[in-house]
């Protein structure tokens, strides 16, 4: 499903990358604009349902979760939200903005060792979005935004892998493992590649412009 | 001396599956089951369906929130067996456990295509899932089910699929459920090789006939 245009009058809308890459940022931004010109906007982001998300929390604190139940449990959450929020609002018209989507599993979860063939099944059922945005960061700047004031935390840092007894180190291997599935994506499912690094400004006018076209693909003018 | 016996998923324990429908049966021949393999000194574990401290409880709350859907129902089951599979039932066959479980994933794909979702999606859902050395499937007549059920438990919403809507009627819906789950476990029996047994015949009876089955693996030597 994620190969093929979906026929919903909505428009969906999804932001990509590894923490501190500033996919929130934009997002917050391009909401704000949108409401502002009147339009039908709805935001999702990861791991937020009311079914399970609080369960995942739970279990990512006291650290006892397998790769394959982690992945289980937010292929989960992906899809109470998808069938309860993002496909009634893209069959009600809405644009709905979703902060990670099944892109962030396919990333994780393969970089954990969960088989990528396996997890793209899994969320076989997922909507291919209009627009997808990947924001490329290297591990380093990355790290240097995220953890100014706090350590790592366990699974951002990958500690499930034991790859390192250092959570600086060890967020330095597994994010760069992330990046290079996201970099894979690029081609796969066609991700619009963006450089976290440039100014927002100037990220924020791409991203406008990006989706202007695909509303005036579907006849809705801003 | 039979022949030596390998087990069919590479460890060192024996994995043996009880499957069958709401009533068949299955708690009390697992219990049997277990008492016999104990009774010889070999190292028993059981697990039940649906009991990962993880996850079970977010299932059962869901459930009576009718929070539910298809493909929600689906995962949450399979992240529950993935708990239980890689926290329990692997550490155990490691170590040489013979693991009798009270259903397996036979159960899933049977409940899952009954509400709608694609086969293949489910097998895959479950795909990494060792193989059972045994799977006894105990047979039973939906009237007999039906009976059973309204007797002891009663009906239970999701148990008699009301969820899917087959229909509002408490009996009907059951009804349809249990025989549609029927109809998925007969396809399954010659492609997962279950031992089928009268689940009608008396207890004793289909003790005996599970025991026999264990006895013949066991005595093999493949647990010395």
């Amino acid at each position: 499903m994620l190969k093929e245009k979906h026929n919903y009058k909505g428009t969906l809308i999804c932001v990509e990358g590894i923490d501190g890459s500033g996919k929130s940022t934009q997002l917050a931004l391009l909401r704000d604009w949108l409401k502002s010109t009147g339009q039908d906007v709805i935001f999702t982001e990861w791991n937020s349902s009311e079914l399970i998300s609080q369960t995942t929390k739970l279990a990512k604190k006291k650290n006892m979760l397998s790769p394959r139940t982690f992945s289980l449990l937010h292929a989960v959450d992906f899809a109470d939200r998808l069938k309860q929020v993002i496909d009634p609002a893209l069959k009600a018209g809405f644009i709905v903005l979703a902060d990670r989507y099944a892109y962030t599993a396919f990333a994780r979860d393969v970089a954990r060792g969960v088989d990528s063939n396996w997890v793209r099944k899994v969320y076989d059922f997922a909507i291919k979005p209009d627009l997808a945005i990947y924001f490329d960061i290297n591990p380093k700047d990355s790290m240097e935004r995220i953890c100014a004031n706090r350590a790592p935390k366990f699974y951002e840092a990958g500690m499930d892998l034991k790859l390192s007894n250092d959570p600086y180190e060890s967020y330095m291997i597994f994010q760069g493992r992330v990046i290079k599935e996201y970099q894979k994506m690029v081609d796969e499912f066609g991700l619009v590649k963006l450089d976290a690094m440039d100014s927002i400004h100037s990220k924020q006018v791409a991203i406008r412009e990006m989706l202007k076209e695909v509303l005036t693909a579907k006849g809705v003018n801003l | 001396m039979t022949a030596q016996f390998k087990t069919k998923h590479g460890y060192e324990g024996l994995l043996i599956v009880i499957e069958g429908t709401d009533g068949s049966g299955k708690s009390t021949q697992l219990e049997l089951l277990k008492k016999s393999i104990q009774a010889q000194s070999y190292g028993v574990m059981v697990s039940e369906w649906k009991t990962s401290r993880l996850i079970a409880n977010v299932i059962d709350d869901a459930k009576d929130r009718n929070l539910l859907n298809a493909t929600t129902y689906s995962l949450l089951y399979a992240a529950d067996f993935a708990d239980r599979l890689e926290n329990q039932i692997i550490p155990a066959l490691k170590s040489g456990f013979i693991v009798l479980l009270d259903r397996y994933y036979y159960t899933a794909l049977a409940r899952d295509v009954v509400r709608g979702q694609d086969i293949e999606w489910v097998k895959n859902l479950y795909d990494y899932a060792p193989e059972p050395d045994l799977v006894f499937y105990l047979d039973m007549p939906v009237d007999v089910l039906l009976k059973r059920i309204i007797g002891t438990t009663g009906l239970d919403f999701y148990e008699s699929g009301r969820d899917v809507g087959f229909s509002t009627d408490f009996y009907k819906s059951f009804e349809i459920y249990q025989k549609k789950c029927l109809e998925q476990y007969n396809n399954m029996k010659s492609e997962y090789h279950f031992k089928s047994i009268d689940g009608t015949l008396p207890i004793n009876k289909i003790h005996s006939i599970m025991d026999e089955e264990v006895q013949e693996i066991l005595s093999s030597g493949v647990l010395k």
